[in-house]
């Protein structure tokens, strides 16, 4: 706790001219988080993960002075994308190529016409408050109304050379007009294997009959330590396809709160997250059916090797009076070791008679049956696997419509899989 | 080509094969009938090599070779094949795909060159028509949404596909109507020639009359206690088992 009081002092000091409304936000929210300070294992949401390595750590934030020579060939780019390029923290206009419709504004702009994005004061989730109070990089995005985006707009928010342990908090905001349609990859990639720690907030809104998908990927370096809070709210008739993959960090905590706040909107959010050695990923998901006619379907897969551990959590909650709720929600998990671990915990909470709804877990083993039938028609025991466990994380890759976001995700997952199959 | 000679095995220390002696030379059709637990799935499972089967003693040889000590995959690459009682449904894996990796881990082995999905998509619309089955199983998940017929149609169109030395139908003609069953079996009655064999485990006489095997063993408490013909079968549609059993 010290040493992010320490960081904190530093920012103010750092930018002593800011803004003073800004200021008192960045107050506010650094009390409330020394005030709850980080989870431990008597929190009941958060009693699966533990934070001491981030709570012990001396990551300091990242200045200017930080900013690495510019790779020649940017990881994790994707074909045929607009791109958004941030490295350490550090946004990279001339690296940038934002199409014409989307607006990127100023952080202290955005925050001054839209400070109810910025509010912290019911929050229990002590990251949200410490991003808020941090919060150095990352965009606000505005997407005008009635217009459609083709090529999707990749956000790269890249951390490399480091001599030091940093820590970023990037906020990110994306507003999607009424009528319009984009498509979204906020893509978090680290090529270090020094020790950082990555804190984000995404707040995301459909306007009414908007269209988003968004991709978010996590492939942060393996020393690193990635948090996040997504929200979406949804206006009528609007329209989410979300996707989370994620296979990097060695702490991953992601809360996704999903308000389905007007008539007819509709979401599907979907997760994968691939683990191994170590590593530990943990993920809520909260939806809120507060409207009626509304539908939301998710779909979480975990697949873990090694001594890696997962977490899954999942409320969909209908609220009383909303009529014709649709909702379901599905987490399937395999575990390729015997020493890696599961937690998972669907819920429904429901006020309301006229829905249909359904939730679901298993968590199992590559199925014996299937490795026998595919190793008797000549195919090796390795590739057996691979084909098994690569048809178990199909459909998630398989909804991602695009074809080149689809094409990098399929060969990132497949990549994972030959190495991480070889080692069982 | 197959020999089997004295062999006991079982699963859990429970003893299920008690000396099983079995000649099948190239271009034979061998039939094994029996009741249910007289042991005719555990040899087949032998003879692929699926796991948790324990030989106590005896040697299965194929073309000379040691069959015990290999993988179940390199039984396949060296012609070994069953047709699964109950074929496995594996999500995610698309049919095509798994079919032309077989293929090709068959072809690899032997030597030859791979081939690539446009020449194998040719090669599988042939094959498709002598089952009877229509292109659109072809792009779904292995047996994914398959009737019980079509997923036996499925287990000849991948015998066909990688054309092994020997094949071991278990239990093929169960849950078959008869119009499904005329279709395998001729597409198993093509395929036979004088250098392929084939081991047929089943219950009924109803496929071996299509396919009319060369010799019958009934198989009781894990030993072939009756070897015959087509003559045999006919008796055991008759009289059952019991008049074979001490």
């Amino acid at each position: 706790m010290k040493q992010f009081q320490k960081q904190f002092d530093a920012l103010l000091e750092y930018w002593p001219d800011e803004d003073r409304a800004l200021r008192d936000l960045r107050l506010k929210a650094f009390d409330r988080f020394k005030e709850i300070g980080f989870p431990n294992k008597k929190w009941e949401e958060w009693q699966f993960t533990d934070f001491s390595l981030i709570k012990n750590s001396n990551f300091h934030l990242s200045w200017n002075y930080d900013l690495p020579t510019i790779p020649k060939n940017i990881p994790g780019r994707i074909q045929n994308t607009h791109l958004i390029f941030i490295v350490n923290g550090h946004y990279q206009p001339q690296l940038s190529d934002i199409p014409k419709e989307v607006s990127v504004a100023k952080g202290l702009e955005h925050f001054k016409s839209n400070p109810e994005l910025y509010a912290i004061e019911n929050s229990s989730n002590p990251f949200l408050s410490l991003n808020t109070s941090m919060m150095n990089s990352g965009l606000p995005i505005y997407i005008k109304e009635n217009v459609i985006i083709e090529k999707p707009l990749q956000i790269l928010y890249l951390t490399t050379d480091l001599s030091d342990q940093l820590m970023n908090h990037p906020r990110f905001s994306f507003q999607i007009g009424e009528n319009s349609e984009a498509t979204i990859i906020e893509h978090y990639i680290g090529s270090t294997a020094t020790p950082y720690f990555i804190n984000t907030v995404s707040k995301i809104n459909l306007e009414k009959n908007a269209r988003l998908n968004h991709i978010r990927i996590q492939e942060e370096g393996s020393a690193s330590n990635h948090t996040a809070y997504t929200s979406y709210t949804l206006d009528s008739e609007s329209q989410l396809e979300a996707t989370s993959i994620s296979s990097g960090s060695k702490l991953f905590r992601h809360n996704i709160n999903l308000a389905l706040n007007n008539k007819g909107a509709y979401a599907r959010i979907n997760g994968l997250s691939l683990t191994e050695k170590n590593q530990h990923h943990d993920q809520h998901v909260v939806v809120d059916h507060a409207s009626d006619s509304c539908q939301s379907h998710q779909l979480f897969k975990y697949i873990l090797s090694d001594r890696s551990s997962g977490v899954f959590n999942g409320k969909v909650i209908v609220r009383e009076k909303t009529k014709q709720t649709n909702a379901d929600q599905s987490n399937k998990n395999l575990l390729l070791s015997p020493t890696a671990l599961m937690n998972a915990n669907p819920q429904l909470e429901i006020y309301a008679d006229d829905v249909k709804c359904s939730h679901g877990s298993t968590t199992g083993q590559i199925d014996s049956e299937a490795l026998f039938y595919l190793r008797s028609r000549g195919i090796s025991k390795q590739r057996s696997m691979e084909l098994i466990v690569g048809g178990f994380a199909k459909d998630i890759i398989d909804h991602i419509k695009n074809i080149d976001i689809k094409s990098y995700v399929s060969d990132h997952a497949f990549a994972w899989l030959e190495g991480s199959i070889k080692n069982v | 080509m197959l020999e089997i000679k004295n062999l006991h095995a079982g699963v859990d220390g429970k003893a299920i094969l008690k000396g099983v002696e079995l000649v099948i030379k190239p271009g034979e059709l061998h039939a094994i009938m029996g009741r249910n637990g007289s042991g005719k799935s555990t040899l087949a499972n032998i003879i692929t090599g699926r796991e948790n089967y324990e030989v106590t003693s005896g040697t299965v040889n194929f073309n000379g070779n040691n069959l015990l000590d290999m993988s179940p995959e390199n039984r396949a690459l060296e012609g070994i094949f069953m047709s699964f009682q109950y074929p496995v449904v594996i999500p995610g894996v698309n049919n095509t795909y798994f079919l032309r990796a077989a293929l090709n881990s068959k072809l690899k082995h032997n030597g030859l060159k791979e081939v690539n999905a446009a020449d194998f998509m040719r090669l599988i619309r042939e094959k498709l028509k002598l089952v009877e089955m229509d292109e659109k199983y072809l792009i779904r998940a292995v047996n994914d949404g398959f009737s019980g017929g079509e997923k036996k149609r499925n287990e000849i169109l991948q015998m066909l596909t990688l054309e092994p030395q020997l094949s071991i139908l278990d239990e093929t003609d169960s849950g078959l109507d008869i119009d499904a069953l005329k279709i395998v079996a001729q597409g198993i009655n093509n395929f036979r020639n004088s250098e392929r064999s084939f081991l047929a485990i089943t219950h009924y006489q109803r496929l071996l009359e299509h396919m009319k095997p060369d010799f019958i063993h009934v198989l009781i408490d894990g030993k072939i206690v009756k070897s015959g013909g087509m003559d045999l079968a006919h008796e055991l549609e008759q009289k059952g088992y019991s008049w074979l059993e001490e």
